[in-house]
């Protein structure tokens, strides 16, 4: 009998510490409204927001500092998709558009006034380090050496850069990139595998006719090991190349821009991946930003209008986020995004692929 | 009659310790005991010399971390254009007061005067320096004051010689001058999270790792305690017993990943607690160090010997007399020893915390325990992912605080266990 009581005393005393701290969450965030701003999504996207953070932080005083987490594009998207409300994150930092599928989960969960936002470019930066072989690509060759099977034919063969072409230099094919979780990972599928892809017309017409073996051709990357998963963190990638002269990596511009010092652009179709060629879209690996805002929780959350605005008056070229490796959007592309900013115009999601 | 004793055998020679035979059997018997000996040291110096490499690398990095270079900068402050009654600074509403000035031009204007063309090198973030110092000493207002202004993290790199080639040459020029000099960066340990490495610190990471471990040790020690009471002392032997332990055996050993995985299924998902907290942080590791309690737990109290409950039986006590009075006092060393192990694991585990929403931007130390925390490993995870190459060297810095947080954190265990410990 006494065996019993000690079981229930613990097992009461873990049920009293549980409800304990429910009734406080209640009082602090879950339950009635929240006092700082949420934002989750890309990890690109992370260092600028969290430098608007601080800026709004600073420029309106009493507001408490807006609360940023890197969880990935997609993984921001489906927390910021699961509905209206204090526990749901206001803000999707996102590195690509918003998917139709994801969209159309938002308004089946009650997310329907969405705004959208661009904030302004990032490049996908192809690089070597300092001391490497001086490579000279385009996406056809990317194409060409990454793919799994190149043209939906068999799986790829090429060991040697040579192979791809014999004018590239005899050093075995080793890529570091983002793992397929990134949104970088996307945009290198969309924005030089695909193109790389479609010089071959046949690849066209099995986009009209076939969408899902042309993904299959055109997007998916060789497993063999000569494309190498480096993780989130970006920084690992610039650490092994500079260990591995003969690698080709490929981040977001603004680390190539910070670590100039060991590492040089990969120029590709002849065009290097300089400021002025990344924001005039001249480089072919520039991609938009964008942050997705829940219309229903401006009026709730305190800040959250000034947090917009205070990311419009960052995103100017030479300005905060500039100087943080940002690329400025184009004058018209920022002209509507500011003025998206001030009149937050929900968005209706038929133009989302 | 007897039996004559039977004689041992008499033809088995004597062994013969000289001969060759016998001799080079000595000897491979004591190379065996040498070579085990030699293996035995070459492994504890193989893991001193790991150790030491990571500490030594550790410190020849991070300490860096803990200075700054400040820049000493001339503000006159009562020709500055800024309207500010000291008298206001004193009263309640200061904040506000402060908040109407613009110190940024302020700090730009003096930077302009004082450095000219190097007043790039001056943090973007300096002017908050110049507001604190105001608000820490409103007089200042007054006089012209020379303030230790924060340099910026390139010039910071090159005074530490590490930077690009122009502020290589920037901080020569300045040096010159006397203007800079390297200072103990206290809001290191002060500050929070931020973007600038010149002005973050580690105080909101720190005070999260302290309140999520006193969070997990308010939980998982006394049901650990009570959960290996009630099965060494009271359990019966059935199968319910042996299946209870061997699933608690068996949670010791689950990657903490799931422990994750289960916290945000539970604590988020169906008991709605807020993301990012210290309180569901605490909660998810307490159920990933109660195991490792309950197994030292149940060794601890299996060593406390039987003759003591039994003297203690024998004079009358009740059998939760024997226990709380003589087999936990006894055994709480052990139980000590379990909760170290266990606790210095949850401070250093991140993947689960992940998984919580705990790995976030967090630009003010939490409050409480629902307020959204980071912990310390989470901190030197995100902030070894930042771009800016000023934050290496506070990486590092960040890992000898968690060092130093776990060394504290242990010799207080240690501290508590050898007062208690007693011998029989």
């Amino acid at each position: 009998m006494k065996h019993n009581i000690v079981f229930a005393f613990s097992a009461l005393a873990l049920a009293a510490s549980l409800s304990a701290c429910q009734d406080q969450a209640g009082g602090g965030a879950a339950g009635g409204a929240r006092d700082q701003i949420r934002a989750v999504g890309s990890s690109t996207v992370y260092p600028f927001a969290t430098a608007v953070a601080e800026q709004f932080v600073q420029a309106n005083a009493g507001m408490k500092s807006p609360i940023i987490e890197s969880t990935g594009t997609g993984a921001g998207m489906k927390l910021f998709c699961a509905g209206v409300g204090a526990q749901h994150p206001d803000i999707e930092n996102a590195s690509r558009r918003m998917k139709k599928s994801e969209f159309e989960q938002c308004v089946a969960n009650g997310v329907k006034e969405i705004v959208e936002i661009q904030v302004g470019v990032d490049g996908l930066a192809f690089a070597e380090a300092k001391n490497g072989p001086g490579f000279q690509l385009t996406p056809e060759l990317i194409y060409k050496a990454l793919a799994a099977n190149p043209f939906g034919k068999s799986a790829n063969t090429a060991q040697t850069w040579a192979d791809v072409d014999p004018s590239l230099p005899k050093v075995a094919i080793s890529v570091f990139g983002p793992p397929s979780t990134s949104g970088t990972r996307d945009s290198l599928a969309e924005l030089i595998l695909e193109k790389g892809c479609q010089t071959d017309p046949a690849m066209k017409e099995l986009k009209e006719k076939d969408e899902k073996a042309y993904k299959a051709a055109c997007t998916r990357i060789r497993e063999d090991g000569k494309y190498v998963d480096s993780g989130e963190n970006d920084n690992l990638i610039v650490q092994k190349l500079a260990a591995n002269p003969n690698s080709l990596g490929i981040f977001g511009y603004s680390y190539l821009e910070e670590n100039r010092a060991s590492l040089k652009d990969v120029p590709l179709n002849g065009v290097e991946a300089t400021y002025d060629n990344v924001a005039s879209g001249k480089y072919p690996g520039a991609r938009p930003l964008y942050i997705y805002v829940k219309k229903a929780h401006v009026p709730v959350i305190p800040g959250l209008q000034q947090y917009v605005a205070e990311f419009a008056k960052s995103w100017e070229p030479g300005g905060p986020l500039a100087k943080r490796g940002m690329v400025a959007a184009s004058d018209a592309a920022r002209a509507k995004s500011a003025e998206a900013a001030k009149t937050l115009p929900v968005m209706d999601g038929s133009y989302l692929k | 009659m007897t039996a004559p004793v039977p004689s041992p055998q008499p033809d088995r020679a004597p062994t013969d310790w000289k001969g060759a035979a016998m001799q080079k059997r000595i000897a491979a018997r004591y190379s065996a005991e040498r070579r085990f000996r030699t293996l035995g040291l070459t492994a504890i110096v193989m893991s001193a010399g790991f150790l030491a490499y990571l500490l030594i690398s550790m410190l020849h990095d991070g300490l860096a971390g803990f200075t700054r270079t400040e820049i000493a900068m001339r503000i006159d402050f009562p020709t500055a254009p800024i309207v500010l009654d000291p008298a206001s600074l004193r009263s309640a509403n200061a904040d506000a007061a402060l908040a109407s000035v613009n110190w940024q031009s302020l700090t730009d204007q003096a930077a302009q005067e004082n450095l000219g063309k190097d007043s790039i090198w001056l943090a973007p973030s300096a002017w908050v320096a110049v507001r604190d110092a105001v608000k820490h000493d409103p007089s200042v207002l007054q006089k012209v004051a020379t303030l230790n202004l924060p340099a910026s993290a390139e010039l910071d790199l090159a005074a530490k010689s590490d930077g690009s080639d122009e502020a290589e040459a920037a901080y020569a020029r300045l040096d010159k001058t006397g203007l800079v000099h390297r200072a103990v960066n206290w809001s290191f340990l002060t500050a929070s999270d931020g973007t600038d490495p010149t002005q973050v610190g580690i105080w909101g990471a720190f005070k999260g790792s302290l309140l999520t471990m006193t969070v997990t040790l308010l939980l998982s020690f006394p049901i650990g305690v009570l959960a290996a009471l009630y099965l060494e002392e009271y359990a019966p032997r059935n199968r319910w017993t042996d299946m209870i332990e061997v699933s608690i055996n068996n949670l010791a050993a689950v990657p903490s990943i799931i422990f994750g995985l289960l916290g945000l299924a539970v604590f988020l998902n169906t008991l709605h607690l807020p993301r990012s907290a210290a309180l569901v942080g605490g909660l998810t590791l307490a159920l990933m160090t109660m195991p490792v309690i309950v197994i030292a737990g149940r060794n601890a109290i299996k060593a406390v010997p039987p003759s003591i409950r039994d003297a203690a039986l024998g004079i009358g006590a009740s059998p939760v007399q024997v226990v709380f009075h003589h087999v936990l006092p006894l055994a709480l060393p052990g139980i000590m020893t379990g909760t170290i192990i266990g606790m210095a694991r949850a401070l250093g585990e991140t993947a689960p915390l992940l998984m919580i929403g705990m790995r976030a931007f967090i630009a003010s130390p939490p409050g409480g325990i629902t307020d959204p925390a980071t912990v310390l490993p989470v901190q030197i995870f995100l902030w070894s992912d930042e771009v800016s190459k000023g934050f290496v060297e506070k990486t590092s810095a960040a890992i000898i605080v968690l060092l130093a947080f776990l060394l504290g954190m242990n010799s207080i265990a240690i501290y508590l266990r050898n007062k208690f410990e007693r011998r029989w």
